[in-house]
């Protein structure tokens, strides 16, 4: 896949280009960037993103907190847009970010169930904007409880469940929701370690038998190896993509291949990266 | 279980026990100092007064209920529709709504030779006047709540493709449903203080008239017995609406 080298991964000077050798991408940024306020207060959060996703593959995103990766995200679902001289391309078209909006499923940090809403009537909520009728939408949703382990608690209310299982509803309800490129923002980000890594697993189970593209934002860096075939590094603020590394362990991956040698090659240029990149804008604030 | 059985029971015991409480400090006054009628009668003569009168009493407490209830449904359906309204169309919201500031800051009351000079002695000026209070209550609340909805779960909605229509019915009328269920509980209140009143300012029928008359003719047992039954019915209205509050909004 990767043009020489024994490393893993591959370092590219910046602004990075990270197109993947098959087939075309599903998403194709370049330019992109976006800046909040303005004269004074302007500040930027991103900068020249230049990212390609290629169909079926798990991108991941790490960086420190305020690097833009949810402004990132809000671009790609279309709730925001980019600053002018962007280009988006999504499925091959360019795009205007607002033009993605029913085209990409997104699920947000928070698991934002609605309250008044069975589980079931949750997942499908996406399907019922649709224009899909309730019934329809439940018999589309059935087989996928047990899947997403709510075999049993398609009745129940949101308040009445655990943080992991709310989680996987959302998550459940992201995958009803079939777009080409499904958004991950920080799923596990709330729940405990434990928790953390079986549903780390589960969720490259689901991945690869819907066969969906996936892009996640997290800030643990063995979540980032772990998950992903590639691994982008953002800058801190203005966010930029620092790195970009191909994650070449085989799949399925269990739990021991973070203590692998490889992993551990990686993880040490992920952090070197991020190390040098939370030095910088620690200088910033400290005025040094 | 048998916890939560015991503490409604206690719950219930304590309610009834405040008022019971009133209810005879206020007779054992009345008695022991010998108080006159006409400044206060005791809670037994009010009661047997709301005997004597009740066909009186209920075909008065009719009239004002079926105002109230007219009222009610008219100024609560107009509130709502123009809160979505304002939500969907901001510019319908700022040219419209000091309007509504303006009226809202004036008493309703003070609205009720108007309300007789435009509709009338009969039902129809209650009716407007109680349309008037309600509808301020419920917009007030409704108009907060569908705002304040959180911005995230709309931006959500948003990204599965939802317009404004669509946000609307999935996501801020449920959302704002404890809040507009506030509002129509205080309308409740409202609906029968105001049906009262404009009664005993012009009407020939109603609860409200009934106390003017029972005033005009010195007859303060009869006005007593009139308020009790009036406040009886509002606060049986009042505990029908929590009632509905409850199994509404039952995630709160």
């Amino acid at each position: 896949m990767m043009a020489g080298g024994a490393m893993p991964g591959r370092t590219i000077p910046q602004p990075v280009e990270a197109v993947p050798e098959t087939a075309p991408p599903i998403v194709e940024l370049a330019n992109v960037s976006k800046t909040f306020g303005q004269g004074r207060q302007e500040v930027s959060a991103l900068e020249h993103i230049r990212l390609a996703i290629g169909r079926g593959e798990f991108v991941t995103v790490v960086g420190p907190s305020g690097c833009g990766k949810s402004t990132l995200f809000n671009i790609l679902a279309g709730l925001t847009e980019a600053d002018p001289g962007a280009s988006i391309r999504y499925g091959g078209q360019p795009r205007a970010a607002k033009e993605l909006l029913g085209k990409v499923a997104f699920m947000p940090q928070r698991d934002l169930l609605l309250p008044w809403r069975r589980v079931v009537d949750n997942a499908i909520l996406p399907l019922q904007v649709e224009g899909m009728s309730r019934a329809e939408a439940l018999k589309r949703a059935a087989p996928m409880f047990p899947e997403f382990g709510l075999a049993g608690f398609e009745k129940h209310y949101p308040h009445q469940l655990s943080g992991g299982m709310r989680q996987r509803v959302a998550l459940m309800r992201t995958f009803l929701f079939e777009r080409d490129l499904t958004l991950l923002d920080e799923p596990f980000g709330a729940l405990d370690a434990l928790t953390r890594s079986l549903m780390q697993r589960w969720l490259l189970e689901v991945w690869q038998r819907h066969q969906r593209t996936i892009l996640f934002i997290t800030h643990d860096v063995d979540e980032a190896i772990f998950l992903g075939d590639r691994v982008v590094v953002m800058t801190a603020r203005p966010g930029r993509i620092k790195l970009v590394l191909d994650v070449k362990l085989p799949r399925p991956r269990d739990a021991e291949i973070v203590t692998s040698p490889e992993f551990i090659q990686i993880k040490r240029q992920v952090l070197a990266a991020i190390e040098e990149e939370s030095l910088k804008s620690f200088q910033q604030a400290t005025g040094g | 279980m048998s916890n939560k059985t015991a503490a409604l029971g206690a719950d219930i015991a304590i309610g009834v026990a405040g008022p019971l409480l009133v209810l005879v400090l206020w007779e054992a006054l009345v008695r022991g100092l010998a108080v006159p009628t006409y400044v206060l009668p005791a809670p037994s003569a009010i009661a047997a007064q709301v005997v004597t009168d009740l066909p009186l009493l209920l075909g008065g407490l009719g009239v004002t209920l079926g105002e109230a209830a007219a009222g009610y449904a008219i100024g609560a359906a107009i509130a709502l529709a123009l809160a979505c309204l304002f939500v969907l169309a901001p510019v319908l919201e700022r040219i419209l709504l000091p309007v509504l500031v303006a009226l809202n800051s004036v008493p309703v009351v003070a609205f009720a030779p108007v309300a007789l000079l435009w509709f009338g002695m009969g039902p129809a000026s209650k009716i407007a006047m109680v349309t008037l209070a309600v509808g301020f209550a419920v917009f007030v609340n409704a108009h907060h709540g569908l705002r304040a909805v959180d911005e995230s779960a709309a931006n959500l909605l948003r990204s599965f493709g939802a317009g404004p229509l669509r946000q609307m019915v999935l996501l801020r009328v449920p959302a704002a449903l404890p809040s507009i269920m506030n509002g129509l509980r205080v309308a409740v209140v409202r609906s029968m203080i105001i049906a009262i009143v404009a009664e005993m300012i012009g009407a020939y029928k109603g609860l409200g008239w009934t106390i003017f008359e029972a005033t005009q003719q010195v007859d303060f047992l009869r006005v007593w017995a009139a308020i009790a039954v009036a406040s009886a019915a509002s606060m049986a209205v009042y505990g029908v609406v929590n009632w509905l509050d409850r199994r509404l909004v039952f995630w709160r």
